[in-house]
């Protein structure tokens, strides 16, 4: 077992090592996509009633802009050498604060959003394969189809119409916390985790009232996937020899359908979980506009909009590190779920 | 990876079908006294003066800082809005204009402190004003209109007189002083924070205040929300008594139908950003105040680049003026919530007065707009694009396609072009685009400051790239006229060479709508087009 625990590590670390080259590549790769975009952040920044010529050189100087574009390239990886991702014209703040800020509130969400779809998708998926053709895997279908063809912000504004604005029951969408409710000391800016921490737990009902919807219209969005995979792969898996021998040796239900046939069905669901979380983390801008929660995606959004150069840089960046973090967790799981894995 | 835990989350699940019985309690008490004013716009800098910085920024500051003077207010149509002509004392208890109008003296209040509790002196005064004119700030282009250009016209008489003077007298001196930039900053406080590099203090403001105004930032999330409490010492609104709310959250929402919703539930008290759909529904049914003033100091308008041809034939430039859809633009983008600048009736075909921005007479007349077009030596039409912005896509998008199909009616071909905000105020910026659609804002609404700065010269904000020797002469002579009747001649020809010249098509001025809570009184509308929140109580 030990032996087992310490090839995972090893491999996770060459992954990890591996990735670097790809990760410079994203780096050099969207700081020349943003000077190519059309689109004059100094421009756009300096739209004061009268600001001329004059205001538009001196944002292009402050942020940078007067200089060729391979010095400012240097200065860039420089910078991001020392830690250092800029500062945004939008917020007025340091790059790296603002995404501090906002990452762990996206990531809530996400995981919310991830935890609930697994919870309802895998059962789902389940139930559908162990009866197909049958009405349930029919309505399971259907569901999965409704899911998918309503886009997130529909979903999100029908959940808020109805939770919020008719039946009163949800608390306003505005955010990750009541502006009324004052917020715990943080640590790990995870709110519900903060609240915790601090044993408040009227503030951490509240944050997780926050939570809820936004998390849900996220959620609907992905059973469909992470559903369908579990059906097919829980159909290969029920249909193949050890499943019949051990269903042949009378062992439980139970033990049949979750200890063999899931625990090998389970594989594919954790790729498209890593694919999809991924996704949903970078995707979920239009939830995160709906729902006025301070997440990164609508921070990315806001700054491609006025070309605002760093916080976009930055969001890119924060999101190619995350993508190699998740295919590394990715991968350890897959050596849990199955310890053939970590041979290869 | 960070740390993560799953239990909360399957808590938030276990407890979902708790949320379905559990209302929120609200926290009655402070709310009465707490204004939620909710945009979909955010504060990014707390000193408005950051190149950069959005009109949410400006409003907050009229509230932290104090200036010299202050825009009084009138009633327009059973609606306040701030008056440009009545300018009262803020941290002046009173000033003087010299006969000659070349020197403005104003005396402080003598009451009158800073939050850290420092009286405010004619020294703070001066290197706020030194400030606005020297640093390199926004406040530099603004007072310039003003013919306040250099830290030497400000001077200090004694600790409570300060003496402004002018080289020419400038009519627009005055209000310049009363508009966002030239605030009043503790200048102890804001030297301590001034490096070598940065001798105005400028990265400190930024995230600080430093001022003498009626709130004091308690909490500041750039991008999400500030919180602001009440200065108890601030008496500049109404003698002896500081402002209405104890508190004001101005919070971001960018989804407008999420802001309609919060206002109507009664969870925000005031917003001024509602798409016009959702106004008219609000209003409909009756259960908030909505108070909708046209904003008389800006326009909406069609431009054309008077450089690129084919519009550079003023033929071209009537054709396309009386082939506009008008009415149904007007319905289409605004639902008819602004004031028209098209349909007018010139008996003599004179411009009515002076005043710009003025109703045209022109309509839609497509006949009128064929016979212009074969002047033109165009009878065949011509193939262009219309480009608007991505921000003002909710107005902009069902006026695009009209344009385009009555445009078609006369043989102009117009694909739509919908560009990101900072690719089209770059290409506007380079005079590229040849037909488009933007909005201008004046904060100190005077013909000839409309004039000078949206028809002249080789700069960005002359949209149409008008190049008229007459009209910026007039334009500048009229900047200069004492005498009101002259005045009035100037802005009445310059009027003319607009209609006449078509360099753009002036279409409406849309309307502020402000929807409240029915409880809120006081609500006025301002020259920066946001809430002023010492404006506003709650009955």
């Amino acid at each position: 077992m030990m032996t087992g625990f310490g090839a995972t590590v090893a491999r996770a670390g060459r992954r990890l090592l591996s990735s670097l080259p790809a990760l410079f590549g994203v780096l050099v790769f969207t700081f020349l996509l943003m000077r190519v975009l059309p689109g004059d952040p100094a421009v756009f920044f300096a739209s004061g009633p009268n600001a001329g010529k004059e205001e538009i050189e001196q944002i292009r100087k402050q942020m940078g802009l007067d200089k060729s574009v391979p010095e400012q390239l240097v200065f860039y990886l420089s910078d991001i050498g020392r830690g250092n991702l800029g500062r945004s014209m939008m917020t007025g703040q340091p790059v790296l604060k603002d995404l501090r800020e906002r990452l762990p509130a996206s990531l809530e969400l996400t995981f919310t959003a991830l935890l609930i779809a697994l919870i309802a998708a895998v059962p789902l998926g389940v139930v559908a394969a162990l009866k197909p053709g049958s009405l349930v895997d029919h309505g399971v279908r259907l569901f999965c189809a409704l899911g998918v063809c309503v886009p997130t912000f529909v979903s999100g504004l029908l959940l808020i119409y109805v939770f919020y604005y008719l039946l009163g029951l949800a608390p306003d969408p505005t955010g990750r916390i009541d502006v009324f409710t004052s917020l715990p000391p943080q640590r790990t800016g995870f709110l519900s985790i903060d609240f915790l921490l601090a044993g408040d737990i009227e503030g951490w009902w509240a944050a997780c009232k926050q939570l809820i919807l936004p998390a849900v219209s996220m959620a609907l969005f992905v059973i469909a996937p992470l559903a369908r995979i579990t059906r097919a792969s829980m159909l290969v898996s029920l249909g193949s020899d050890f499943v019949r021998t051990a269903r042949s040796v009378g062992l439980s239900w139970q033990k049949v359908v979750v200890t063999y046939a899931l625990r090998n069905a389970i594989l594919p669901v954790i790729t498209i979980a890593g694919i999809v979380f991924s996704t949903m983390l970078g995707a979920n801008v239009l939830v995160e506009k709906v729902f006025s929660w301070p997440g990164v995606a609508s921070y990315a959004l806001d700054a491609l909009l006025s070309s605002d150069y760093a916080p976009v840089q930055g969001f890119v960046l924060l999101m190619a590190s995350l993508f190699v973090m998740v295919n590394l967790v990715v991968d350890i799981c897959y050596g849990i779920a199955d310890p053939r894995v970590s041979i290869g | 990876m960070r740390f993560v835990s799953f239990r909360p989350a399957s808590c938030v699940l276990a407890t979902a079908a708790l949320l379905l019985v559990a209302a929120a309690p609200s926290q009655a008490q402070t709310r009465a006294e707490t204004l939620r004013y909710v945009t979909g716009a955010s504060v990014n800098t707390l000193d408005p003066n950051i190149p950069g910085s959005t009109r949410e920024s400006f409003a907050l500051s009229m509230s932290t800082y104090d200036r010299l003077v202050a825009f009084g207010r009138k009633q327009l149509n059973g609606k306040w809005v701030f008056d440009l002509d009545k300018i009262t004392g803020e941290l002046a208890e009173s000033y003087d204009v010299s006969p000659d109008g070349l020197k403005l003296t104003f005396r402080l209040r003598k009451d009158a402190k800073f939050q850290d509790g420092s009286s405010v002196t004619a020294e703070d005064v001066k290197w706020s004003l030194d400030r606005c004119v020297t640093a390199p700030i926004l406040g530099k282009a603004q007072l310039l209109t003003g013919s306040l250009t250099s830290a030497d016209q400000f001077k200090v008489i004694d600790p409570l007189t300060i003496e402004v003077t002018l080289p020419k007298p400038d009519k627009l001196a005055l209000p310049n002083l009363a508009t966002v930039y030239p605030l009043i900053i503790n200048s102890k406080v804001a030297k301590e924070h001034a490096t070598a590099d940065d001798p105005w203090a400028t990265a400190w403001l930024k995230e600080h205040t430093a001022g003498s105004g009626a709130y004091v930032i308690e909490s500041f999330k750039p991008g999400e929300q500030v919180i602001i409490k009440r200065n108890e010492d601030w008496n500049r609104g109404s003698p002896g008594k500081p402002a209405f709310f104890k508190r004001v959250i101005v919070q971001s929402v960018p989804e407008p139908a999420t802001r309609a919703n919060l206002v109507e539930r009664g969870d925000a008290d005031l917003v001024v950003d509602l798409q016009a759909s959702d106004v008219q529904s609000l209003e409909a049914k009756g259960k908030l105040k909505v108070i909708s003033t046209p904003q008389y100091n800006s326009i909406t308008f069609v431009s054309m680049n008077n450089q690129i041809p084919p519009f550079d034939n003023v033929n071209v430039r009537r054709a396309v003026a009386f082939a506009l859809p008008y009415e149904d633009m007007f319905k289409a983008a605004l639902f008819g919530r602004g004031a028209p600048l098209f349909g007018a009736n010139w008996p003599d075909g004179k411009p009515l007065n002076g005043i710009y921005p003025f109703q045209a007479p022109v309509k839609t007349d497509l006949d009128k707009a064929r016979e212009y077009l074969k002047a033109a030596g165009l009878p065949e039409g011509f193939s262009t694009t219309f480009s608007f912005n991505v921000g003002q896509a909710s107005t902009a998008e069902p006026m695009a396609a009209l344009v385009k199909e009555s445009l078609a009616k006369i043989g102009i071909k117009v694909d739509i072009q919908k560009l990101p905000d900072a690719q089209m105020s770059t290409q506007i910026n380079e005079k590229k685009l040849p037909l488009f659609t933007e909005g201008i804002v004046a904060w100190l609404p005077s013909t000839d400051y409309f004039y000078r700065n949206f028809y002249t010269g080789n700069q960005r904000w002359n949209y149409s790239s008008i190049n008229n020797p007459e009209l910026a002469t007039i334009a500048q002579e009229a900047r200069f006229e004492p005498d009101k009747a002259k005045y009035e001649e100037d802005g009445r020809k310059l009027n003319a060479i607009h209609f006449s010249e078509m360099p753009q098509i002036p279409l409406w001025q849309p309307n502020q709508d402000a929807v409240m809570a029915s409880s809120i009184e006081g609500y006025t509308y301002e020259f920066h087009r946001q809430v002023d929140y010492r404006d506003v109580s709650r009955k």
